[in-house]
């Protein structure tokens, strides 16, 4: 058997490791305040991740909860000298899976041609609107894990390796799937530039 | 979307994750914390109570189904009788009794039916 790999330090380093691995075991012991702090301080995030892969934002937001829930459950399982949020996110990216193979697909319709132009330009906040929903639809036209690859390398910060252990893959694979969103995400957005 | 950028690059593309950020923010944090908290402290429902047992019934249900299984397939119990039936005291007696008997019977009954017709 493997031995585990080496703990990977988030921004913050050992202090917010520490943190984090006091408000979990005082949460594990019942600490309500202390599980508070730590959905206060992962809650966006867990949302984020879990609308990349659900898209609807009600159906994200459940996914989200029972994430937090089952985490608390699990606290026992959370190894205290790794960081917490790749430990959470990856409950959350399994819970926001569950929920998506458990309902309906969705079916994505194709970009039509004509969105893709330049075209006249709204006023700003109609503007990005409309790129916030073309964001979104851009996202569910990639795989599940390329996904959750790409928000969580762009928008959330972590690392390859971090975002290997969350959907356990290789590393290398996290970087193909970053490489090839990025590159469709990229081509959907070149207008907006 | 991010000039020199290319998407080889292993540092964090900063446009296109804050654009992500904007599209993916599902806003009203607080009422979300509250509902977590919320949910948390709410003790088991009813529903999910039934649904425990549910599982548990079911896999009684399981281990119930495969000993009666295992019974079955080794031909379960002899039946019995009693002595009295047993005994060849007249042509008619055993067989009686063999026909008379609610469960599969033993091959001792069926001989000692035979031996007596037989005399």
């Amino acid at each position: 058997m493997k031995p585990d790999p080496p703990p990977v330090q988030p921004p913050g380093g050992s202090a917010r490791i520490q943190d984090e691995a006091e408000l979990a075991t005082r949460a594990r012991a019942g600490d309500r305040a202390a599980f508070g702090q730590l959905v206060e301080r992962f809650a966006t995030q867990a949302r984020r991740v879990a609308r990349a892969v659900l898209q609807d934002p009600h159906d994200a937001d459940d996914a989200a909860q029972d994430a937090f829930l089952a985490a608390l459950v699990k606290l026992d399982q959370y190894d205290p000298r790794r960081p917490f949020g790749p430990w959470l996110m990856r409950i959350v990216a399994n819970a926001a899976t569950d929920r998506r193979r458990r309902r309906t697909v969705r079916q994505v319709e194709p970009l039509a041609p004509e969105l893709t132009g330049g075209g006249p330009r709204p006023d700003r906040d109609a503007e990005q609107s409309a790129l916030g929903d073309r964001l979104r639809d851009a996202l569910a036209e990639l795989p599940e894990r390329r996904r959750i690859a790409v928000v969580l390398f762009d928008v959330e910060g972590y690392s390859h390796a971090e975002i290997a252990q969350i959907l356990g893959i290789p590393e290398g694979t996290v970087r193909s799937e970053v490489f090839h969103a990025r590159r469709r995400l990229r081509e959907l957005l070149k207008d907006w530039r | 979307m991010t000039g020199p950028m290319t998407p080889f690059d292993h540092r964090p593309d900063v446009q296109l994750g804050e654009a992500l950020r904007a599209a993916l923010d599902a806003g009203d944090h607080p009422a979300f914390v509250a509902a977590v908290l919320a949910r948390a402290d709410r003790p088991a429902r009813t529903m999910d109570v039934l649904a425990t047992w549910a599982r548990r019934g079911l896999a009684a249900a399981m281990v119930a189904a495969a000993l009666a299984g295992f019974l079955v397939g080794r031909g379960g119990e002899p039946a019995t009788l009693p002595e009295d039936a047993l005994a060849p005291t007249s042509a008619g007696a055993a067989s009686i009794a063999l026909v008379t008997a609610t469960r599969p019977p033993d091959a001792s009954v069926v001989f000692a039916s035979f031996v007596s017709g037989s005399r």
